[in-house]
């Protein structure tokens, strides 16, 4: 099943008169297929960034259609923006992002809480989801009080708890060691595969790449390769090592 | 770029928080000055009859206000440094070294609080005739309404030395709050809990039973009580506000989210997390601004209540509009009345009457080891006839009264209800008559040099001065001979009259009293605490209000990469907006709507000890109220533009 379709999306930066021009995005044409796990790969500058805040609807597109349940999302008003990045897209932010203000509970269950969900939908959903990933037991304590990966965790499950249809993730493993970053992989691997979750992810590293079961290269805001992982993992490896040296993309 | 180019153009980019600090600055320094002038004002001394101690007045009131806006200007000015962390540790980054920063910090500090300093003084130079006007206008009876212009370079010099002092004390915390900066602290948002703090029943308990003992003890009827209780009192509605911001408050907040229905809408989630996160930081300044306003208030609404009833008040303390009883010297009523006729002054009203004392015997009356009476007193005694016609030519509003054979009214100076109720039981024990005490009232002025007095049934109080049990007062000493009391024109207007009368009865009188001097020394008093309460209570709610503006402001920083995940897990605008209401209300709100509480108790507690007490008044508690409704007005409308102000900027700064 389709999720996401994007046509011909262009971003343009610096539109006032003052500016330079910078085209981020040229023209560029996908789409997702429900249960794919993306990643998507590419040089610093090469606009990576952009496009996923184009398909979390955080930023528009200069020109250029983003079909999600048959509507044009680049075409919403802002409170229906709000209102569809609620129900349909989950983020996972490089730094987890969740609120020190709030215990693990409260960070997770935000969105339904935004969203007017009664009381015991957020319980059971949240239930669910925290018994899977692993926390129940640090649930009512606060971010700066659990490890790392129970804070990585508790952001998969913000992210999930809306069951959205398309989860975004913008270098989730920078900042973490390679254990974490190791754990978390996994984590999203098991999301894609338990929950049949769509997820697009974008990465430097070759080696987070390499769990993807489909890559998308971007080269000066364009589409320049795709690859898909076989079964062998290794081979999968060694062809994105040789695409990204193509690309200049630096590998960590 | 030098430092001062860089100091220049940070407060122009920072101008909407630095015209904060400039109003509240400018205000205090305005306030400072004037009070400052005023003592020094040759005008203001001279009008001032009772003694300098208006100057020793405004002087006190000066310090209490510098000390308060020190506070206040350091603790908004931390907050205003953490609040721009991110720009000093950018500059951190750039190579600048702390103490460079703190220069440039301090240096705008200077800046700004110098221009202040100069608006500050220029305003009060500028409104120095009419604050000398107004205050000399709501405390002198004959002033001219003419006030000469005069610019007064000793307060100038002694504002500019005490604010200049703060200022450096501001640079100095200032340097301190720098200097614990952390460059990382740039790169990482405030991952650590500032102190949530998670308050306990306990603590929520014991405030409140803190609080209501205190407001029990305060709702008291009786005055005796109250005057030895007025500290406790204070001391635990203080403590109990405290321990309640500290402790009970947050609880409070943990028990509303308990309520998951209510609490797991976002905009509650959000609003109530973030302000219990803020709590510690923010729950001693919230108490503090509760007591404060509540005490200023109280204080406030009881100086203007006594002073817009001066006049009756007088009245009711003294009675006429001259009374004295002749000293060893006879011909003092003639020289009395020659002074009237001098000044050209009509009597409307005058009588001479007799004043007799009498010894009954009745048990001595020790509460708790304070004698009220024993055998060492004695009474002023008046039969029932010419007490009534004391009290018709009073302009007071006693009533006459009525006296049945065998009974006796007993008057006291003031209202002690514990003791009236003993004097009420008891039996006056003459030779050969029992008189019972009916009644025990208060009365001020017609004990004319006696402790007590009595009010006989005629027949009674005939038969007691034939049988020698009640004996006229002699020519010689205090409370002698007669009482001769008078009413006449303008009495509370002419100067010269008064003056001419005191130094007569000065000398010669037994004791005397007059209106106007009880009335101008009575505006005098109130209408200087009514001046100094103004302008403290100006100072005061814009100092709070500015403190909870930067601490808000310091919070927004902090908080706006909350709001950035928020909007992207798709939080909508309308959701934030309210959220961010229910986020700042309560910091503006909650102490607010404690002090009213605590005052309208503490209104209670100054009507008993003072009104129904000290001064008696009809509608007291209701004309106090009045007065101090109106200043939680004043309040509550500078606190909400206050509010709206910091809405703007918390919005701002999370966008
Ligand atoms: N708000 C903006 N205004 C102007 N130009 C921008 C803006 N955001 C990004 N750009 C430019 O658009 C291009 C693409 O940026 P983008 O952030 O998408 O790159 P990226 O692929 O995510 O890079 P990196 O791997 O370094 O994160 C860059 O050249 C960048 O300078
Ligand atoms: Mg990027």
């Amino acid at each position: 099943m389709q999720i996401l379709k994007v046509e011909n999306i262009s971003k343009i930066y610096g539109s006032s008169k003052r500016d330079k021009e910078y085209m981020a995005l040229k023209n560029i044409s996908f789409e997702v297929i429900q249960g794919e796990f993306i990643g998507v790969m590419g040089a610093s500058g090469s606009g990576k960034t952009t496009l996923l805040n184009i398909l979390g609807s955080i930023d528009k597109p200069t020109t250029g259609k983003i079909i999600m349940e048959g509507k044009d999302i680049a075409k919403y008003s802002k409170n229906q923006l709000s209102t569809h990045r609620m129900k349909n897209i989950g983020f996972i932010f490089q730094d987890y992002n969740l609120l020190e203000t709030m215990t693990l509970k409260e960070n997770i269950i935000l969105p339904l809480a935004l969203h007017g969900t009664k009381i015991n939908d957020i319980e059971n959903r949240l239930s669910v989801l925290v018994k899977d990933l692993g926390i129940l037991n640090v649930l009512d304590k606060y971010p700066y009080e659990v490890s790392g990966g129970e804070q990585q965790r508790a952001a998969a499950c913000r992210a999930l708890i809306t069951q959205p249809k398309i989860i975004l993730a913008d270098e989730p493993t920078g900042n973490l060691d390679s254990k974490s970053g190791k754990d978390l992989l996994h984590l999203l691997t098991y999301i894609n595969d338990e929950y049949n979750a769509t997820i697009l992810m974008v990465t430097h590293d070759v080696f987070a790449a390499s769990y993807c079961k489909k890559i998308m290269f971007i080269r000066d805001g364009e589409i320049y390769n795709e690859l898909h992982a076989g079964n062998d993992k290794k081979q999968f490896f060694d062809s994105i090592i040789d695409v990204m040296s193509v690309l200049g993309g630096e590998e960590r | 770029m030098n430092l001062l180019d860089l100091a220049l153009r940070n407060i122009k980019n920072n101008i909407k928080k630095h015209i904060m600090f400039f109003f509240s600055m400018t205000f205090s320094v305005f306030t400072v000055y004037t009070f400052l002038a005023l003592v020094q004002n040759q005008q203001v001394n001279d009008a001032f009859i009772y003694d300098g101690r208006y100057r020793a007045v405004l002087l006190a009131f000066g310090v209490i206000i510098m000390v308060f806006v020190m506070f206040f200007l350091i603790s908004s000015n931390n907050s205003f440094i953490k609040a721009r962390k991110r720009e000093i540790s950018t500059y951190s980054l750039f190579g600048m070294s702390h103490g460079r920063i703190g220069k440039l910090i301090f240096l705008e500090t200077l800046l700004v609080g110098l221009t202040s300093l100069a608006t500050g003084i220029g305003v009060g130079i500028f409104f120095s005739k009419l604050t000398t006007m107004i205050l000399l206008s709501v405390t002198v009876i004959s002033f001219s309404g003419d006030v000469a212009l005069d610019i007064d370079l000793k307060a100038i010099y002694l504002t500019a030395i005490m604010f200049i002092s703060v200022f450096s004390m501001m640079g100095l915390s200032g340097l301190w709050v720098i200097n614990r900066f952390q460059l990382v602290d740039l790169f990482k948002a405030e991952k650590r809990s500032e102190g949530k703090g998670k308050g306990s029943y306990i603590l929520l308990i014991i405030s409140l039973i803190l609080i209501g003992w205190g407001y029990y003890l305060a709702s008291s009827n009786n005055p005796y009580n109250l005057v030895m209780m007025a500290i406790p009192i204070l001391v635990l509605v203080i403590s109990g506000t405290y321990i309640f911001f500290w402790g009970g408050l947050p609880k409070v907040l943990s028990i509303l989210k308990r309520n998951k229905r209510k609490y797991y809408r976002g905009v509650n989630l959000i609003a109530i997390t973030s302000f219990s996160h803020r709590m510690r930081s923010i729950s001693s300044v919230m108490a503090t601004i509760a007591v404060l306003s509540a005490v200023a208030t109280t204080a406030i609404a009881t100086g203007f209540t006594l002073y817009s009833n001066i006049e009756n008040n007088g009245y009711d303390t003294i009675g006429y509009d001259l009374f004295f009883y002749a000293g060893e010297d006879d011909g003092i009523l003639q020289e009395v009345e020659e002074i009237f006729s001098r000044h050209d002054v009509e009597i409307t009203q005058q009588a001479q009457v007799p004043l007799y004392r009498t010894y009954p015997k009745l048990e001595a009356i020790e509460i708790e080891g304070v004698t009220f009476y024993n055998e060492e007193y004695y009474f002023r005694v008046y039969s029932q006839t010419a007490y009534n016609e004391l009290v018709n030519m009073s302009k007071s509003k006693i009533a006459p009264l009525e006296i049945a054979s065998g009974k006796a009214v007993w008057f006291i100076r003031a209202d002690v209800p514990r003791v009236m109720e003993i004097m009420k039981e008891q039996t006056l024990d003459f030779t050969d008559l029992n008189i019972e005490v009916s009644d025990v009232l208060v009365n001020t002025f017609l004990h004319f040099g006696s402790i007590y007095s009595l009010v006989l049934n005629d027949e009674d109080f005939s038969h007691l001065l034939l049988e020698n049990q009640i004996v006229k007062e002699d020519k010689v000493g205090r409370g002698a001979g007669e009482v001769n009391v008078f009413n006449f024109n303008n009495a509370l207007q002419n100067a010269e009259l008064n003056s001419d009368l005191n130094k007569v009865l000065y000398q010669n009188a037994g004791g005397y009293r007059t209106a106007y001097s009880h009335y101008s020394e009575a505006r005098e008093t109130f209408g200087l605490i009514s001046f100094i309460g103004f302008f403290m209570s100006g100072v005061f709610i814009l100092m709070t209000a500015s403190l909870l503006y930067f601490k808000q402001i310091m919070a927004a920083e902090e908080e706006r990469h909350h709001y950035k995940t928020l909007r992207k897990i798709g939080m909508d605008y309308i959701t934030e907006k309210r959220a961010i209401t229910r986020r700042l209300l309560p910091v503006f709100a909650i102490p607010l709507l404690i002090g009213i509480l605590h005052s309208i108790f503490a209104m209670k507690t100054a009507d008993t000890m003072v009104f129904s007490h000290l001064m008696p008044m009809g509608n007291s508690y209701r004309k106090v109220l009045f007065f101090s409704s109106m200043m939680y007005g004043a309040y509550g409308f500078v606190y909400s533009i206050f509010y709206f102000i910091t809405k703007g900027q918390y919005r701002k700064i999370i966008r």
